[in-house]
């Protein structure tokens, strides 16, 4: 994908800086070769934290019966992850006892993916692999959890790797593929969409904006109208990326939600 | 190119810093919203509901309250309305007591005036009859002298006269 992206757009001789993944691959700036080094990413990451952190703890701590708008938007945000995510896939009963987990997850991941659009910052705090992998790896763990608690180890993997209705000679073939799915598939699904989505959305804007830098101020040629072009491209993806940024991090809560709801025995 | 593939496949190789900062990072993070967040807004939510389902309590106690206040004093006023109108029956019924008491102590004072009244005239009468029987007894007398002049200066012939008179004016008057 890369390397049509260079030939497409490095016919003229001084071409705009292409982006590349090694932007996602940062040097350390901090701590450099030890465990806790500190690249770009990780920066954003925890700036992110602490403002997050900040914010809603100070909404948290000033909370009142009445609320203000400030509270009130925060409210609203705490029941759309209960109401539409949790409660929407594995009702109330159920759905208690992860409301804290998928609340965690939606927030975190919602302000990790829109620090991409935030000047300054320009690379979402979810744009290395750990991040989602991490995100990934809570879920993997609670929908185990869940199913041991709920059905036993061996009842839930049975359930999952047999379905029912199918004949035996599938079987051969459904059983790899369902415990994969259950195993690896999961987990790495959600981890690879959520970490590619980021990377794509980074990679486009950065590449209108560096195009728009090119054509529109540095080179004076009549391409300057195809400059203002991917301005506006830019503008609309930066836009996208925002509505992106929630999509990915609903997408996230829902799926986590949906395996954790499939632990549980049929109704 | 080769340089951009290997990077290519790094992106998806964890670094060691990366799993140290994003494993940090999820559990600040989820303690944050476990331990702190959620409970504090969790214990508006429950308070706000409380409140809500107290003050609609509160409402239905208070309409109860209304709905009593409202029955007694209706009770109370068709009480009192029933009070009123005995009031007025025994107000009436005296009322036509004093007049029928005062009418006949007035048709008794009646009788009696006029009663006395007629007695008063019967013994004026009597009293006019006597004293007529009198004058007219020594008027006459006087008149039938100067009629008679001399003649009838004899005491006897006198008597018999006026008897006669008298009488004569009885059977006149009778």
């Amino acid at each position: 994908m890369h390397e049509t992206l260079l030939s497409g757009l490095t016919l003229a001789a001084n071409g705009p800086e292409i982006p590349t993944v090694d932007e996602f691959l940062p040097p350390e700036i901090l701590f450099a070769g030890t465990p806790f080094a500190i690249n770009r990413i990780i920066l954003v990451r925890l700036v992110m934290v602490v403002i997050m952190l900040a914010v809603l703890g100070v909404s948290a701590a000033k909370a009142k019966l009445i609320p203000s708008r400030w509270q009130g938007f925060i409210e609203w945000g705490i029941e759309y992850v209960r109401d539409k995510i949790v409660y929407e896939v594995m009702g109330e009963t159920r759905g208690k006892r992860y409301v804290p987990m998928i609340t965690t997850l939606f927030f975190t991941i919602l302000m990790f993916n829109i620090c991409g659009i935030i000047p300054g910052m320009n690379i979402a705090a979810t744009a290395t692999i750990m991040m989602p992998l991490a995100f990934a790896l809570w879920t993997f763990v609670q929908y185990w959890r869940t199913a041991c608690r709920e059905q036993g180890f061996f009842t839930y993997l049975k359930k999952e790797c047999i379905p029912q209705g199918v004949p035996a000679p599938v079987l051969i073939i459904a059983i790899p593929i369902q415990l994969l799915d259950v195993v690896v598939i999961r987990p790495v699904s959600l981890t690879v969409r959520l970490f590619a989505n980021m990377l794509a959305g980074h990679i486009i804007v950065a590449l209108c904006f560096s195009a728009t830098q090119f054509f529109l101020i540095e080179a004076h040629n009549w391409m300057a109208a195809f400059g203002a072009a991917t301005f506006v491209f830019g503008f609309i993806m930066t836009l996208f990326e925002g509505f992106v940024a929630y999509l990915q991090a609903f997408i996230f809560a829902t799926l986590s939600t949906v395996y954790i709801n499939l632990s549980y025995p049929e109704d | 190119m080769e340089t951009l593939a290997e990077s290519g496949i790094m992106l998806f190789v964890p670094k060691v810093y990366d799993i140290v900062w994003s494993a940090i990072i999820l559990v600040i993070v989820a303690l944050f919203f476990y331990k702190f967040f959620l409970p504090k807004f969790q214990a508006v939510f429950d308070e706000r509901a409380a409140k809500i389902e107290g003050g609609i309590a509160k409402a239905e106690q208070a309409q109860k309250d209304a709905d009593e206040a409202k029955a007694k004093y209706e009770a109370q006023l068709s009480n009192a309305r029933v009070e009123a109108s005995k009031i007025r029956d025994d107000a009436r019924a005296e009322a036509s007591h004093i007049v029928a008491d005062a009418r006949s102590r007035a048709e008794a004072d009646a009788n009696q005036i006029t009663a006395s009244a007629q007695r008063a005239i019967a013994s004026q009468q009597q009293q006019a009859l006597v004293s007529l029987k009198g004058e007219v007894g020594a008027l006459a007398t006087a008149l039938a002298g100067k009629i008679l002049g001399s003649e009838l200066q004899d005491e006897k012939v006198q008597s018999s006269m006026i008897d006669q008179l008298i009488d004569g004016m009885d059977s006149d008057k009778q």
